[in-house]
């Protein structure tokens, strides 16, 4: 079978067909373009929420009886966890002196306190794989077993919340991913079923003139490849004219939208994915092929 | 090369085809003559597989059809040139296409299909109409660019079902011996016609059914 043959065949079926190919063209197109957006969001809040637990630390708050040794027993014991990255000692003049620094101009509300009412306390970060809300509940257990303390905080709520965010979203874009990608296929599937219908009798006298499966299925998969391509660089061109509009003309009113990040995987896939959801739609749509 | 082995062949409650043996053998030239629905067709029909025998067994180049491998149909139609009753051209394809698609199904190469197609159309007269679409031919020029296509590939077997059923008496005898020739290089050629003057003094077999029986052979 002549692949040029092929594709010549396909071209002129495209161009004959003209409106319902270049509609499952644009139905392709907004669908990738709508996956594509939830991908962006799902990426960009992840990568956001990724790098708050860098900045999330379990406190200790020490008691006030506590001697230097213990707290350094304390320090070492707490440094042979696993799940611990770094510990720092934080004295309670320390603990003051950055209390009056972040006061600023405000820091005459001290003055009527006389004595420093905080206590020491141990600074604890942890690692990056123990971040997970039931982890850091576990470490905070083990830490409350162990003697000096009077109280353990760190943002519990925070971290369930920031967690569940995370977990939600991915759920939420790989089920948008899901159904959006069955759509576009069934969008393809419909094209080049008609396509397929309406050469039934073409196919028939190829069947009869000894054509192979090959010879009659590759017009119809270059022509679902066409289809979803295209969409895929409708979807394409959409996506780079938002990225366009959000960067440089939104974030001028909006600043923060500077942070939002376009990663040009997502752009490059558009294409790639209109490909393949096109061929697996015109596969599915061709069947098999009997004599 | 052809062996029908007591074939029957039923559509609803009609017998189109009973108990019909005969073979054409290598390089033969056989008219399959009978009135309208002796079952010339549906004969012509189990050879290229548009149909499968009830009953007996149909023998073609080697391969028994009944029991052919999905994937072996194609091979075998493409030792055949088909003249179909209906034609079965393609409306939207220029006649050129038309007769090119039976060497593009065989995977001949671009300058191998220009001259060939040229030739087939020269054969049949028509080589003027290469462009032009089959919408704009009558019903005889139809018939004869399915005839170039059938003959298009120089196929081992060609079939042709009433192949002169719609040309004037001058053309009908210049298709024949358009086959003659084809057969004179080997080809074997199996015919169903209706029309007695096209195979009369041919000096070639006959074969007659009567209501889907085999009713007897001689030469003509």
């Amino acid at each position: 079978m002549s692949l040029p043959y092929s594709f010549k065949l396909a071209i002129n079926s495209l161009l004959h067909e003209k409106w319902i190919n270049l509609l499952s063209m644009l139905s392709m197109a907004a669908g990738l373009l709508f996956t594509a957006i939830i991908l962006l969001a799902v990426y960009n809040i992840d990568r956001m929420t990724r790098n708050l637990p860098e900045k999330f630390s379990v406190m200790l708050y020490l008691k006030d009886t506590i001697t230097p040794e213990e707290i350094n027993a304390l320090v070492e014991s707490i440094k042979k966890d696993p799940a611990v990255e770094k510990v720092m000692f934080i004295s309670k003049d320390e603990a003051f002196r950055e209390l009056k620094a972040n006061l600023r101009n405000t820091e005459y509300v001290l003055d009527g306190l006389g004595e420093n009412p905080l206590p020491d306390s141990i600074e604890i970060k942890l690692k990056a794989q123990f971040l997970a809300p039931e982890q850091v509940k576990t470490v905070t257990t083990k830490l409350k077993e162990l003697g000096g303390i009077s109280e353990i905080e760190y943002g519990e709520k925070f971290l369930s919340s920031l967690h569940s965010l995370r977990t939600g979203m991915n759920v939420i874009g790989l089920i948008f991913l899901i159904v959006l990608s069955a759509g576009m296929i069934f969008i393809c599937y419909s094209t080049v079923k008609i396509l397929f219908y309406r050469k039934d009798e073409e196919i028939k006298t190829y069947k009869l003139l000894g054509a192979t499966k090959g010879f009659i299925r590759t017009p119809f998969l270059i022509e679902g490849a066409v289809i979803g391509m295209c969409g895929g660089l409708f979807s394409f061109l959409a996506i780079l004219s938002l990225y366009y509009t959000f960067i440089f003309r939104l974030s001028q009113t909006f600043p923060f939208l500077r942070s939002l990040h376009f990663p040009l995987e997502i752009f490059l896939a558009l294409p790639v994915s209109g490909l393949c959801i096109g061929i697996a739609g015109a596969i599915i749509a061709i069947g098999r092929i009997r004599y | 090369m052809i062996r029908f082995e007591d074939v029957s062949k039923h559509y609803d409650n009609q017998t189109a085809l009973r108990k019909i043996s005969f073979s054409v053998e290598k390089g033969e030239m056989v008219f399959v003559t009978g009135p309208s629905g002796s079952g010339k067709s549906t004969l012509l029909k189990l050879v290229y597989l548009a149909e499968r025998a009830d009953e007996g067994s149909v023998f073609v180049s080697g391969w028994e059809i009944n029991t052919i491998r999905d994937s072996d149909i194609p091979v075998l139609r493409r030792k055949i040139g088909v003249v179909f009753q209906e034609f079965r051209l393609l409306f939207n394809r220029t006649i050129f296409e038309n007769v090119a698609i039976a060497l593009r199904i065989r995977g001949f190469d671009e300058r191998d299909i220009k001259a060939r197609v040229f030739d087939s159309l020269k054969t049949v007269n028509l080589r003027h109409k290469s462009d032009n679409y089959p919408h704009a031919l009558s019903g005889g020029e139809q018939q004869r660019i399915a005839i170039a296509r059938a003959i298009v590939a120089e196929p081992t077997i060609i079939l042709a079902d009433e192949p002169t059923g719609n040309v004037d008496p001058d053309t009908s005898a210049g298709i024949i011996r358009t086959f003659k020739d084809i057969n004179a290089r080997g080809a074997t050629i199996l015919i169903a016609t209706h029309n007695r003057d096209l195979f009369k003094d041919t000096g070639k077999r006959i074969v007659k059914l009567d209501f889907g029986n085999f009713v007897g052979e001689g030469i003509a």
